[in-house]
Order: C-alpha cells, then structure tokens, then sequence
C-alpha cells in the first residue's frame, strides 16, 4: 500500500479537507442582514412550504396544520383567522349577533360573496356543509370541535330520539325529553330552556322553538349499547317502555338557514369563544355542487369549485399544489392590494417538504420566500437567530409533562408540585433558544388582555422541602431522597424530535436538585399515543396541546372532567364549574378574569410540569409583506403581497400590535370602546 | 428456457401473497392507527372512522378483502390521503424513482465497471490504489451526508444547481440526487468488478486465450470482462429493483416526489392498502430483477444452461 502512506496521498487529503473547510467557512461567515439570496420573485408568484404533503383537500377531512394553511387559500368560512392576531375577523360572514347568555348566534353573510363558478354562496351552502361534515359516513376526524352545536354530537354518534309510536291529533310526537328522566341534569342544559327574544319577527320560526323547546331524550343508536345503558337505569327503562327510537336526522341539528343570507347557529352552552372555532376548516363552506357531482375525486383540480381568494390550478402529490386568484372572490379593496411599487401575487405554490435541512437550502439559495413554523434546525440557530428575516414569536401551543395524578406518589400535589419547581425552566429555554420559559399553562403573551396569573418558575429549595414535606424525609424532618420510591416513576416519552434530549436534560434537573435519578423510557410514537391519554404510565409522560381555537379555554378546557384528551387523569368538579360560570359571563374582559381563576386554581393543584411555549421559529424574506409571526402560523394570504421597493422590506419581525387587518368597521368600534 | 421462465413467473404469484400476508399481519400487531394522532378523537368519531373503513368486520373478513384486492391488482383507496387510490400513487410516484434509479444506475455501471477494470488490469499501480480509494470513499460515505455535500458546493456556493425539488424531472434537478444515490453503486461495482476481473485473469481460459494468441484487447472484453462481471450481474438484480422502488433518503434529501416518501410515511401513518400496494409492487420488481439476472447469466456466461 505504498500509495497510501505517499506524499500524493497525504497532499490529496489535506485539499479535500481544506476545500470542505472553505465551503464550511463561506456558509457561517457572512454579515448579510439576511439569510441567503433576497431578490423579489419576478413572476407575481409567491413560493412557500407548507410542511408534509396534505391529507386530503377537502378541508372536512385534513386536520393538519399544513392542511389548514392551503385550506385558508381554496375555501372561505363565516370568519377568517386574522393575519395578526388569529383571532376572527369577518369572511363569508360580514356581522354577526349573540343572544344574551352567548348560546347562541345569527351570522349576517355578505350579498357578494360568490364560489368560483360566480355562483353566490349562501346561507344554505353553510347548512350543507355543517351537515355533511357532522354526518357519520363523512367519519370527519374535527367533528368534535362543532360538538357545542344543539344536537350535533347525537347526530355525529348516529344516536336516537326517543318519542310515542303515534303522532297526536295535530300530527306531531311527543319525544322523551332529557329532564324526564335525569332531573339531576341540570346546569348546561337547563339554561337554554328559554323561550326565544321575540324582537326580530322573522327570526321566530318553528325550527326555533325546537332548539328552545326542553332537550330531548338522547341514547346510543347502537343497539347493545342502548340496551345496557336502558338496563342500568330502571326510571330511564320505564320512560322508553312501548316508546319508538328514530335516529337523530341531519335536519335536527342546531344550524338554520332563516334567508339566504342569514344562518342562525344554536348551542347547548353558553360558548362566547365559538365564533373563534368558526375560522376552523371543518366550518369552512363546501361546494355542494362538486360533491355530489364528482363523489371521492370533487378535489382534482377541474372538479372542485371553491370560496376562497384562491382556486386550484394544479395538484401534484408530494411535489406541488398550485393556486391562483379566484376572480370572484367578494373582498376588492384588501384584496390584491399593493404598494405603488409592490408586486402582487397572482398564484401561490405550495411545496410539501418535510427535511428541514432541505427547506433551508432551498430558502438559502432563493427557490423558496418564506416557509412553516419549527423549521430552523438547532444546529443553526445561532446563525439564523440575528438575521432580519427570522420570525421570533410565541405560539398557540405549550410544552409540559404529565403527571399521573391517579397513581402514588404522583396523587400528592406536593410531590407534582416538587418535581415542577426543581426544574430550571429559565436554563431550559436558553438551551433550547427557540422556547419561552412557561410558568401557566395558557401561554403567556398570546391572548391580549387576559390576566395571566402568577407562578413560580424555579426553587429548588421549596421543592426538597415539599418531598420533606410529603414525607421523603430523615429522622430531623430533612428531605431524605433514599426515602422516594424512584421506582415508582418513570419519565415515558416518545423519541421524536427533540424529545429525547429533553427528557435527558429534563433528568438532569431533578438529579441535581432532588438527587433522583428517575428512569427514562422511550415508546413508539403511535404506542405512547395509545398509552397516555389512558393513563397507562408510571409517573410522568411528555405531553403537548396546540390551541384549536384563540382562546384560553381551548387550554382550560383540556381539564374539564370528560375531556378525553387528559394524559394527566386529574379533573376536579370545584374546576369545572368555575370554567361553566367563566363561560356565561358575557362581559369579554370579565370573563378573561374568571378564567384566570380557575386557571390560578388549576396551577395550585399541579397536574403537569411546565416546561415551555414554543416560538413560530420560521423565516420570510423581507420583501414578503403581511404575512405575519402569529401564534397559529396561519396566513390569510389575500393580504400578503411583495414589496419590490427595497426601503419598506421588513427589517425584522414585523410588527404586530397595531391594529388587526381585515376588521369590520363594527369590530374597530368594539374594540376601540373596549381599550 | 422457456420452461425455466414460465416456472419462474409462476412462482412469484404465492412468493408476493406470502410477502402481503406477512406485512398485513405486521401491521395487524403494530399498536396505533392510521387515525391516531397527537390529539385523541371521541369514542364515536372512532367508531364512525372504523364503520367507514370496515375496521370493525373480523380479521378474516379484512384478510379477504385485502387479498381480493391485491389479487386483482386495484389496492384501493389510501387511508391516510382519502382521495388518491394506491395505484394512483404508484403510478403517478413510479415515474420519478424510475427515472432516478435508472439514470443513477447507468451512471453507477459505466463509471464502476470502467474504474474497476483499469484497477484489475493495472492490478498494484497508482491507478490501482486510487481508484480503489475513491471506491471505499464511495461505500463509507452515507448519501445523507454526501447529498448535502453536493449541495453546499454546487447549490448554496457556487448557485449552479437548485439545491431540491423536481421541477418536472429537468436535468438541472436530476444532476445532484443522481450523483447522490450513484455513489454508493458506483463504488461497489468498481470493486465487484475488480475482484471478478482478477479471479479470471487468473483463470486457466484466459491463459488459453493468450497462448492462441489472440490480442489483449479480445482476451479482455471477449473473455476476462465476460467472466469478471458475473458477479456485478448477481448485485444488479436487487439493486435495482430497490433502486427503482424508491430511495427514502435522497427523495427526503431533495423533496422529490417519488415512491420512497409514500412508503416511509405509510409506515409511520399505518396506511394498510398503501403498504400492501407498495410491499406487493416492491416483491413483483425483485422477483422480476432476479429472474432477468438469471437469464442475463446464461446469456454472458457460456457454461450456465437452464
């Protein structure tokens, strides 16, 4: 091997090495105020990546958020996520009224609002959608989210009614209602029992009076299963004896077209944050027309007709989807608007990529202007972070761990509250820099004027006093770790992502401060999903929410007893009823209030380890404009335009506390009189 | 011949239902499914998925179905993208890897075979040990890791290449990734090539050759090369079906939109007819490349008659 120990050798070596060391030099040096290539595209088309290739485009079927952000392009619904804030401003629907105790809404929908076939959409559009997406055969995996809707949960359950086998004289039934036989079910379902306000005639309809009327009597529609839960109950088997069960029909459900342009929604609870779920894609309208006509293939570009600023023009799976300007759309004075220099954007391409390394590369070299949030790899953070076009802002989302409330030692608040406070939260966000510390679990800096309550971070000195304190201690009463049953804990996780070196770290903390040693184990994601939410853990599990709406129930409500969606197995009656009264207060700001309560509440009793709420941590070339850092990195992209005039490029992340883009001159008022 | 290929294409039928039978119940005993996500969904809205998907029939039922459905070649809807079928994907996803792979492999065979012959015939000289350096460069180095390489120098320094995406399969997009995914083929063919060419230099016909006196240039391609490639021929087969049937990294590496990505993500999404189509289709190619090589050794080799 002679050729291997030569001077040729050795002199090939050192210039590969030195050439590789020369690209890596040219990649991290560099004092641009910008990442990469930044011209503005010359083709009126803005190129962005949306994340992993999209379900379906169907927005009743995708649930995804990569989903969602090609959604907002193809199909409007009543209101739209506004492009600061995500909370709701005006879309097919251009007012909308609440009744006293928020159960209950009109939307007034604009006259012009047109599908891209120049049809107008219409109240009953609405109404088709919110069926078909509520039916049991669309199998809607959001339906759940419309369950506040009179009767839309029965009807998505395909569960029955119950009334007398013969109409009365007058043909009508009698039904078996629900305070028949559960007198004790009072609260929600009582307090709509109310005759309607008579103030608008035209709003008075027999319709109505049946969402008013007392509730009906509902039981599965699955036979085995009605039969054990009639056998259970001998008052509710005597009120069903001789009587006939019919299935709970699309029509009964609590949505009502009283004109073509006005739609009236019922709930069964006060819900004054419903209009913020409204923005969904499972409320979005969808074309009867294409449904019925083309079935399973209504979304191939051709078939599909669609509400938005945007139709599709191409589709092609992981590789691209294509959308242009849809000529119809209703909004001429926002929509398309430009500087007197800017560019509009005439179509948008969607790339489905899921390598964030690539999406960089991509971003780097100019193919792409701006892509999805949690993007920018570690490893780059620290040369991605000073530049002007990185996106530095908290989400609608939360980092924590579960405490396993239903098994020792975790059922003692002391010891969940020890675990909490001996970890370092401050430290945690700095190592992992694309965090803010959480110390509530409604992210904190998100939701304007809601009083987010006070907690503490870090103290280790506390938490060994309260493992003393829970009886972990020496014979003097100090903290004894030889006394804790570490074997009674793990911290279970699943190894995607950073989870892993978190869970690490996170086990560093308590090593530190506790002197435990709690064990890690790891779980395949789809197996952990299985075993958390039924508590099957010993201890702790890593757990997260994202907000399904802007509003902090959507994270108090995670705890309400029946929930489902609790790894922590912790629920307090005291708790739900202070989020039910927080619910009827119709004051906004009062209610914000009474919500930060029960969240106070909530935070005393511990159920979880707080670690964290994620920043958006994605990019934009600065000469994309309008397109904002919001917690839900949702974009409304008729607002989003390119700006060709190099002095008004962003020169960081935009700003985002003036006013919200898009208000109807109604809401201005409102929130004008609200500051 | 004939007989030995009929016998052949007859066994693959019961060789791909045994494939499919083992996948399904593979991913029978995988715990989770398609539905299941990071946020849990309602008790009916279950039931409604699996009323719709038939979930709830028994095992045997959904056994049969997917049989019927893998026998006649229509694997159905995906569950994870509702609205595109199984063979939709495959045909739209097929021409991408296809066209990857092959050039990949084309690229692999002349530089590989090319190399190695200069390294066997020079056997011990400069060429030699260069080549066969470049070829353990070739094998060690990972494409995850050369992939970005190529990048960084072509795309984000000198901005020659576009650093990702298809672009309808244009030239400027196919350099890289072929680059890519050749190195590691190139690399063992060079070597394959090199270890067969030396056996029969060595051979007693070789020698035989030259006694008659025939020139080097006809010793070499008539009879060392015919002998010495038996061996890149027997790697050929499966090579390339896997090749053909997509490559996950350097598809994820350059978000291309080839078989590799459905496969890898239907894996994680238990998205059972899109594994079955994929696993079915996988099979049929290997079992078809390794008849082809079979036939390709009796072609080159005149000692091998079936």
């Amino acid at each position: 091997m002679s050729f291997l120990r030569s001077a040729q050798f050795n002199l090939a070596i050192a210039l590969v090495s030195l050439s590789l060391l020369a690209i890596g030099c040219s990649v991290s040096a560099g004092n641009d105020p910008y990442f990469g290539r930044t011209a503005p595209p010359q083709n009126h088309t803005l190129h962005y990546v949306t994340g992993s290739e999209v379900e379906s485009l169907d927005p009743q079927v995708g649930t995804g958020q990569p989903d969602t952000r090609i959604y907002m392009a193809l199909f409007e619904g009543l209101v739209e996520y506004g492009p600061k804030t995500t909370l709701p401003i005006p879309g097919v629907a251009e007012k909308w009224d609440l009744n006293k105790d928020s159960s209950e809404f009109v939307f007034h929908l604009r006259h012009d609002a047109r599908w891209s076939n120049g049809d107008p959409i219409t109240a009953d559009d609405f109404v088709y959608s919110f069926r078909r997406g509520f039916s049991p055969a669309q199998a809607s995996r959001a339906a759940y989210l419309g369950y506040y809707i009179k009767y839309a949960e029965a009807y998505n359950e395909g569960a029955v009614f119950v009334r007398d086998p013969k109409p009365n004289a007058q043909g009508e039934y009698t039904y078996v209602l629900e305070k028949d036989v559960k007198p004790e079910a009072t609260g929600i379902e009582a307090a709509t029992e109310r005759a309607p306000e008579g103030e608008d005639a035209s709003l008075d309809t027999p319709f109505h009076h049946f969402m008013h009327a007392p509730s009906r009597l509902v039981l599965p529609g699955d036979e085995k299963d009605r039969a054990e839960e009639i056998n259970k109950d001998p008052k509710l088997k005597a009120a069903v004896a001789g009587k006939e069960f019919v299935p709970v029909k699309a029509e009964d459900i609590g949505v009502e077209p009283i004109d073509p342009y006005t739609l009236r929604v019922t709930l069964t609870q006060p819900a004054p944050f419903f209009i913020k779920l409204m923005a969904h894609q499972f409320f979005r309208v969808v074309p009867k027309k294409a449904i019925e006509q083309y079935k399973d293939t209504w979304t191939q570009p051709g078939h599909i007709i669609c509400s938005g600023p945007f139709v599709l023009k191409e589709w092609k799976p992981y590789n691209r989807v294509v959308v242009e300007r849809n000529p119809y759309y209703w909004d001429k004075t926002e929509y398309w608007k430009q500087s007197p220099t800017g560019e509009k954007i005439e179509q948008i391409i969607y790339y489905p990529l899921q390598d964030n390394s690539t999406i960089m590369n991509l971003y780097k070299s100019g193919e792409i202007d701006a892509f999805l949030n949690h993007t920018v790899p570690k490893a780059w953070l620290d040369v991605i972070i000073p530049k002007r076009d990185y996106m530095d802002a908290p989400e609608n989302a939360i980092d924590y761990y579960d405490f396993n409330c239903k098994k020792p030692p975790m059922t003692d608040a002391r010891v969940r509250k020890a675990f909490n406070l001996a970890v370092d939260k401050e430290a945690y966000a700095k190592w992992r820099k694309i965090v803010k510390p959480a110390s509530t679990f409604v992210p904190a800096g998100i939701f304007p004027s809601y009083p987010t309550p006070q907690a503490e971070l870090f103290n280790p000195q506390k938490s060994r006093q309260l493992l003393a304190e829970a009886g972990y201690a020496d014979a003097h009463g100090n903290y004894d770790p030889k006394k804790f049953p570490v074997n009674d804990v793990e911290l279970t996780y699943n190894p995607d992502g950073s989870n892993g070196e978190i869970a690490e770290w996170v086990q560093a903390q308590w090593k530190q401060n506790l002197q435990l040693t709690i064990p890690l184990k790891a779980l395949e994601f789809r197996t952990f999903l299985t075993a958390r939410p039924k508590g099957e853990f010993k201890g702790i599990a890593r757990d997260g929410w994202v907000g399904d709406y802007m509003d902090p129930f959507t994270y108090l409500g995670l705890f309400a007893s029946g929930a489902g969606d609790n790894g922590t197995q912790w629920t307090d009656p005291k708790f739900d009823k202070m989020l039910d009264d927080a619910n009827r207060i119709p004051d906004p700001q009062e209610r914000y209030n009474a919500l930060a309560k029960a969240e106070a509440y909530l935070l005393d009793q511990q159920p979880f380890l707080l670690l964290s709420i994620p920043k958006v941590n994605w990019m934009k070339k600065p000469y994309v404009k309008d397109m904002f850092p919001n917690p839900g990195t949702l974009h409304a992209w008729k607002f989003v335009y390119i700006e060709t005039d190099q002095s008004r490029w962003d020169q960081g992340t935009p700003d985002m506390t003036g006013e919200e883009l898009g208000l109807a001159d109604w809401q201005k008022e409102q929130t004008a009189s609200a500051r | 011949m004939l007989r030995f290929i009929i016998r052949r294409l007859i066994v693959i039928v019961p060789m791909v239902l045994i494939v499919v039978t083992l996948t399904w119940g593979l991913i029978r005993l995988a715990p989770g499914n398609f539905y299941t996500g990071e946020k849990r969904i309602p008790k009916a809205i279950e039931k409604n998925i699996r009323e719709k998907y038939g979930l709830n029939r028994p095992w045997y039922v959904q056994y049969g179905k997917m049989m019927g459905s893998v026998l006649r070649g229509d694997f159905g809807m995906s569950l994870t993208y509702p609205g595109q079928s199984v063979n939709q994907i495959l045909w739209s996803t097929l021409p991408v890897s296809a066209t990857l792979g092959l050039l990949a492999y084309i690229l692999a065979l002349a530089v590989g075979v090319t190399t190695g012959t200069i390294a066997a015939l020079k056997q011990n000289s400069k060429w030699d040990y260069a080549s066969m350096a470049f070829a353990m460069l070739g094998i060690s180095i990972p494409n995850f890791v050369l992939g970005p390489l190529l990048v960084l120098l072509f795309s984000l320094t000198l901005f020659w290449l576009p650093p990702a995406l298809w672009g309808g399969g244009s030239p400027a997009n196919l350099i890289l990734p072929v680059l890519t995914l050749s190195a590691i083929y190139m690399a063992f063919i060079a070597r394959l090539t090199r270890s067969g060419m030396l056996e029969v230099l060595r051979s007693d016909y070789v020698r035989t050759a030259r006694a008659k006196g025939l020139s080097e240039v006809q010793v070499v391609f008539r009879h060392v090369l015919r002998g010495g490639i038996m061996p890149v021929v027997s790697f050929s087969g499966p090579a390339l079906a896997f090749l053909i049937a997509g490559t996950v990294v350097v598809e994820r590496v350059f978000a291309l939109p080839g078989l590799g990505n459905y496969f890898i993500n239907a894996n994680f999404a238990r998205d059972e007819p899109l594994i079955i189509g994929i696993v079915a289709f996988i099979s049929i190619a290997v079992l078809i490349f390794n008849l082809l090589v079979d036939i390709g050794y009796a072609y080159i080799d005149p000692r091998i008659r079936y």
